[in-house]
């Protein structure tokens, strides 16, 4: 049964960490999403100004 | 409009190009949906259909994800540093991207592989680790990662930076062949390769059948991961791009 204990523990660690590592990922890449809207309408905020 | 650069002798590409972001999300899509069907069928593959190894039991079932998580997070810095040379070579910052998407991936996929081969040596040799030729090398190796986006992160998003991280990933490969052959040079408790380069394997065929498929499971798995860790550093740099310009 130890074996099998340790198989799941395994499993588990990797699917929880992958699991959470995808969460991480998509928020960074929601977070820069947001950034990036923001920097453009600077951008064009400025450009407006400019011109 | 003409956009700051750091050093106006690397390409720079406009990163909103119309159809590259439309292509993205479906192949991020498609690359999930392949990657959540082959992990199911993974899954069932190793609980179901593989057979129970004589000697170390069901424990031996943690070698379907230890083993293919070793050979992608080996294979991942082969990636970066051919991402390091393109780049020296032709100047073009994607490759760069390339390059440090591919060195956070390998950093995760190393970390699985010493996670799980550490709990599968607790029930092999009862121990969390040793002094082996393998782990030595292969922990040498996620040294080699750890190293590479500390610097990468420290040096910020600049053609210095890049041009360093190419260096240390392509001197950083050398560990690669060596963390193959050590079970052939040295006396190791690790066992000898399965799949051996020029000789046929050394698995039965369901398991082999269940290695292959979990294989394929984790290079979908590092495929689609590898979209969205080029499309964060896309952005990112973008960012970094436009900011500069307002400043």
């Amino acid at each position: 049964m130890q074996g099998l204990t340790y198989l799941v523990v395994a499993y588990v660690i990797v699917w929880v960490g992958l699991l959470a590592y995808l969460g991480v990922v998509m928020l960074r890449i929601r977070g820069v999403r947001t950034e990036l809207a923001a920097v453009k309408e600077l951008v064009r905020e400025q450009q407006e100004k400019s011109s | 409009m003409a956009l700051a650069g750091q050093d106006t002798n690397v390409k720079r590409r406009d990163a909103s190009g119309p159809g590259q972001a439309e292509r993205f999300p479906i192949v991020s899509m498609v690359l999930l949906a392949l990657t959540f069907i082959g992990m199911m069928i993974s899954i069932w593959m190793i609980f179901l259909y593989a057979p129970t190894d004589a000697i170390e039991g069901d424990a031996q079932r943690i070698f379907y994800f230890h083993l293919p998580s070793a050979i992608i997070g080996m294979l991942s810095l082969g990636i970066v540093a051919l991402g390091g040379i393109v780049y020296l070579w032709k100047k073009d910052e994607r490759w760069d991207w390339v390059a440090r998407a591919a060195a956070e991936l390998g950093t995760v996929f190393l970390t699985f592989a010493l996670i799980t081969g550490s709990i599968w040596g607790r029930t092999t040799w009862g121990t969390w680790w040793t002094w082996d030729a393998r782990l030595t090398t292969t922990l040498i190796l996620w040294f080699i990662y750890i190293g590479y986006l500390m610097l990468r992160s420290y040096m910020g998003r600049t053609p210095a930076s890049a041009r360093a991280g190419a260096v240390l990933a392509i001197i950083g490969l050398i560990d690669v062949p060596i963390i193959y052959e050590s079970v052939n040079w040295w006396r190791t408790l690790h066992p000898q390769a399965v799949l051996p380069l020029g000789s046929s394997p050394q698995l039965p065929l369901e398991m082999l059948l269940t290695l292959v498929v979990a294989f394929i499971t984790f290079t979908l798995l590092f495929s689609f991961l590898m979209v969205q860790l080029y499309q964060l550093e896309k952005m990112q740099t973008l960012a970094q791009q436009l900011r500069a310009s307002v400043e």
